[in-house]
């Protein structure tokens, strides 16, 4: 499949903004993020109209949760009110929670794989400061199953992903000293990653190891079992834009802008896995298995199947760290280090930004910020800055591979996307 | 970059001494001797800089001290000294004498003044204590206002200010605005300039609606999130006073006359009416017996407070959904087609603001960027260059200020057309401070 999905680029909006105390919304955030892609990536509207008279463009619109954020629906039909270049463009909304922003670009690859469009525009997005954090707690537990997990529980996730940080700790036996630093310094690598991205939320914020450590009190509050505050990502307003096009269509495109083919990544693999929705089951279901999340690994093993490659050809990763429990989780899922390892693989600097296998050089979720529709969206365009050497102050020396990984639920949607030149 | 591992506050207990100790001590990690009248009152600069960075871990590298008894030891032992007193010469020139005999050569003494002449306080120094003295000049709260002026006078050393300039920007996280020792250095003698005119413009129109009026044409969709009127009552009056006569009596420029203090501030200023902080100036809130609040304005004609007017002005209703809809350039197309007084008034200004910014280049600041900067990040304004590319480019810039009378600066003169005028990019998304 390597030969049939390439990644032009796009864009993401500054997710430091809040739109509402702007006076603007989710609207005027799809507006600018899609005028910003468009010509960062070098396509005007007419082209589009042209690709669109030949029925070669469609649009994929990852987003959670507009009905309660912002009470609105049918967002796949809302491009249509950013430019008249797109009426009549096939499009839809996506929705698999945290991974709605996957889900979309699945569909996108999908649809190009198949050769139905040469190109796609898939645009995540989620406004999110529209209501009060408690009220967005509330929303977000129906990416849980909210009757069992989290009808009358104030902050549902970060509960769940306290109990994974259980598991974690009784499964494998560790030392709860070790492995809380492992999480703290986790949180401190996304944190002083995202001090170099010019668009991340957290990029003005304080945040250092001896913070992340000092858990509990009013100003690092406890706010899922052995969770606090900053071992969370949070919610903001946000938008990403990646435009996906067939060999065809990157062919011309390469002509016409004056590169050449070998230096347009490529999607080279995906997996998609869905484990049990609720957290107890994934939990039941994984003992005697070496990975508390068996799915999320077996996602990985199905990209790197795909791909026809391994962790050792990966040279940069992006994932879904809601919470530094998440994170740690990954890192054995990758196979950098063997399940029950992974705060070694942490100690020794592996995953940092100048490690051998850095993970989130973008400052991930906790970092950027997680705006949930848009955050797979946000990863893929982080994939493609890695691999293109134009991620500026975070760029990874000499990337070459990316893999990202985006999950909805209590790690319940699980996609990986593997992309590289 | 230069290590700063021992810094020493002086005036630890104010809002900005306790915010910048807070910034110093968590983003810098050092080691931070909090110096005020007392030590009780320094241990409450303690518990107000843990409190704005919202960090206990810093507490215990915050070492409270009183002037008289912990100067000079403090001093010694600093790689930085930070003096937040009082802003005026004869606070501060004492202090200064004693932080000259205490300090070690190489150790950088900064001050935060918003107006005073770095350089004449830098002669308290000896040759090694000038080349490291500078302005550092902090905006309020320094947690969130990351804008740091670094003013430097003519007796500096290029290597050190780089050096200083470096540790701001990379370690404490500020947006770093280079600015020569000049009156009110960029942010408030730009920011002071539009706020003072539009309060002689609230005079002129009195009778159509004054302070609200004027502050209705110059809200949001002119790339601000408070209006210059509300600024001003809410920095204080008296603060207001304080920087434009210093700009006023120190400069000569084309908006020379601009800076005078209307005379209605000064009576509210000599009635104790200083703005929000001494619970009303231009306009005030009363709080009624039902609990219900109600804002009121200062009628500059009757020496009253009317209860604040609403506004039904079409073409500022008219903007305002473009900017809600992230239409900038439909925006600032409403405004340069608007007929009346209002968009007369808002023309004027919006011209006035990108010209006065341009043409303090070469003096105030090397280049636009650093007007930018201060702008964007010291009063959240939309920087005049990004108003440039909304307006549609420099020509249609040059044909607004023409209309409006106002001077065209030779930088908007030289510049290319088809080209983007605003330089910051990803520093500072310029459309995020329009409000729609």
């Amino acid at each position: 499949m390597s030969e049939k999905v390439f990644v032009l680029g796009g864009e993401q909006t500054d997710f430091q903004r809040n739109w509402t105390k702007e006076g603007k919304t989710f609207m005027s955030m799809m507006r600018e993020v899609l005028d910003d892609a468009l010509e960062k990536v070098g396509i005007s509207y007419d082209e589009i109209k042209r690709l669109n008279k030949e029925n070669r463009v469609a649009v994929f619109v990852g987003n959670f949760d507009a009905e309660q954020y912002a009470n609105q629906g049918h967002l796949g039909a809302f491009l249509t009110e950013v430019n008249p270049a797109l009426f009549g463009v096939p499009g839809a909304r996506y929705e698999a929670a945290c991974a709605s922003g996957s889900v979309a670009l699945d569909a996108a690859i999908t649809h190009i794989r198949a050769e139905d469009y040469d190109l796609a525009i898939v645009l995540g997005v989620e406004v999110m400061k529209t209501v009060s954090s408690s009220v967005g707690g509330d929303f977000l537990g129906t990416a849980a199953y909210y009757d069992k997990e989290a009808k009358g529980v104030q902050f549902p996730f970060p509960k769940l992903f306290g109990k994974l940080a259980d598991v974690i700790l009784e499964r494998y036996e560790l030392k709860e000293e070790r492995f809380m630093d492992a999480l703290a310094e986790i949180s401190r690598i996304n944190y002083a990653n995202a001090k170099r991205n010019p668009k991340a939320q957290t990029r003005t914020w304080f945040m250092n190891k001896e913070h992340a450590m000092a858990r509990g009190g009013d100003n690092n509050m406890a706010v899922g079992g052995r969770l606090c505050i900053t071992d969370c990502s949070q919610v903001t307003d946000g938008a990403a834009v990646t435009i996906l096009a067939s060999k065809d269509y990157t062919k011309e495109y390469a002509k016409k802008t004056g590169r050449k083919v070998d230096d347009i990544p490529r999607v080279k693999g995906w997996g998609h896995r869905v484990a049990p929705i609720t957290f107890e089951a994934k939990k039941n279901e994984s003992v005697g298995d070496k990975y508390i999340l068996p799915w999320t690994r077996q996602t990985v093993k199905d990209a790197y199947k795909r791909a026809d490659l391994d962790v050792k050809n990966i040279d940069v990763f992006e994932t879904h760290d809601c919470f530094t429990s998440s994170e740690y989780a990954a890192i054995s899922a990758f196979g950098i280090s063997e399940p029950g390892k992974e705060h070694i693989a942490i100690e020794e600097g592996t995953i940092d930004f100048g490690g051998k296998k850095p993970i989130n050089p973008s400052g991930g979720l906790i970092g950027v910020g997680h705006p949930v529709g848009a955050s797979g969206v946000r990863m893929m365009l982080d994939l493609y800055k890695q691999v293109t050497n134009t991620a500026g102050d975070y760029q990874v020396k000499g990337a070459k591979n990316g893999l990202m990984l985006n999950i909805g639920g209590s790690a319940t949607t699980n996609f990986v996307f593997i992309l590289g030149k | 970059m230069r290590e700063i591992k021992t810094v020493t506050i002086l005036g630890a207990n104010g809002a900005m001494g306790s915010g910048s100790a807070g910034v110093i001590a968590a983003f810098g990690g050092a080691k931070v001797y909090m110096l005020a009248r007392d030590v009780e009152k320094a241990k409450q600069g303690i518990e107000a800089a843990v409190a704005s960075v919202k960090t206990d871990t810093i507490r215990a590298r915050m070492i409270p001290g009183s002037y008289d008894a912990d100067l000079e030891k403090a001093v010694a032992e600093s790689d930085w000294v930070f003096e937040l007193v009082a802003e005026s010469y004869e606070v501060k020139e004492p202090i200064n004498t004693r932080i000259a005999k205490a300090r070690r050569p190489g150790t950088i003494v900064s001050t935060v003044s918003s107006g005073l002449s770095i350089g004449r306080l830098a002669k308290a120094y000896d040759e090694d204590g000038q080349k490291h003295y500078y302005g550092t000049h902090f905006f309020n709260p320094p947690y969130k206002m990351i804008l740091c002026e670094l003013v430097t006078h003519s007796g500096n050393d290029k290597k050190v200010t780089q050096a200083l300039g470096e540790y701001l920007d990379k370690v404490l996280g500020r947006a770093v605005v280079y600015t020569n020792d000049t009156p009110a250095f960029a942010g408030n003698r730009i920011g002071f300039q539009l706020m003072n005119e539009v309060a002689h413009f609230a005079e002129k129109y009195a009778d159509k609606g004054g302070i609200a009026l004027l502050d209705e044409i110059m809200s949001g969709y002119t790339g601000r999130a408070m209006g210059p009127l509300a600024t001003a009552d809410f920095v204080g009056l008296d603060v207001h006073k304080a920087i434009v006569d210093n700009i006023y009596d120190n400069t000569k420029d084309e908006a020379h006359e601009t800076f005078k203090l209307p005379g209605y501030f000064q009576k509210l200023i000599d009635a104790g009416k200083l703005g929000m902080k001494s619970g009303g100036g231009l306009t005030k809130v009363v709080k009624h017996a039902d609990g219900k609040r109600e804002k009121f304005v200062y009628n500059i004609k009757t020496g009253e407070y009317d209860p604040y007017p609403k506004f039904d002005i079409p073409f500022i209703k008219e903007a305002r959904q473009k900017i809600k809809d992230s239409d900038y350039k439909g925006a600032m197309d409403v405004v340069k087609k608007a007929s009346g007084v209002e968009a007369d008034i808002a023309r004027y200004f919006i011209s006035r603001y990108i010209s006065y910014s341009l043409s303090l280049v070469g003096e105030v600041v090397d280049t636009k960027e650093n007007t930018d900067g201060a702008m964007g990040f010291g009063f959240n304004w939309v920087p005049a260059s990004a108003f440039v590319d909304f307006l549609g480019g420099p020509k249609e810039t040059i044909k607004l200020m023409e209309a409006s009378k106002i001077p065209v600066p030779k930088l908007l003169k030289d510049a290319k057309e088809g080209k983007k005028f605003y330089e910051l990019g990803d520093k500072l998304d310029a459309r995020s401070l329009f409000k729609g």
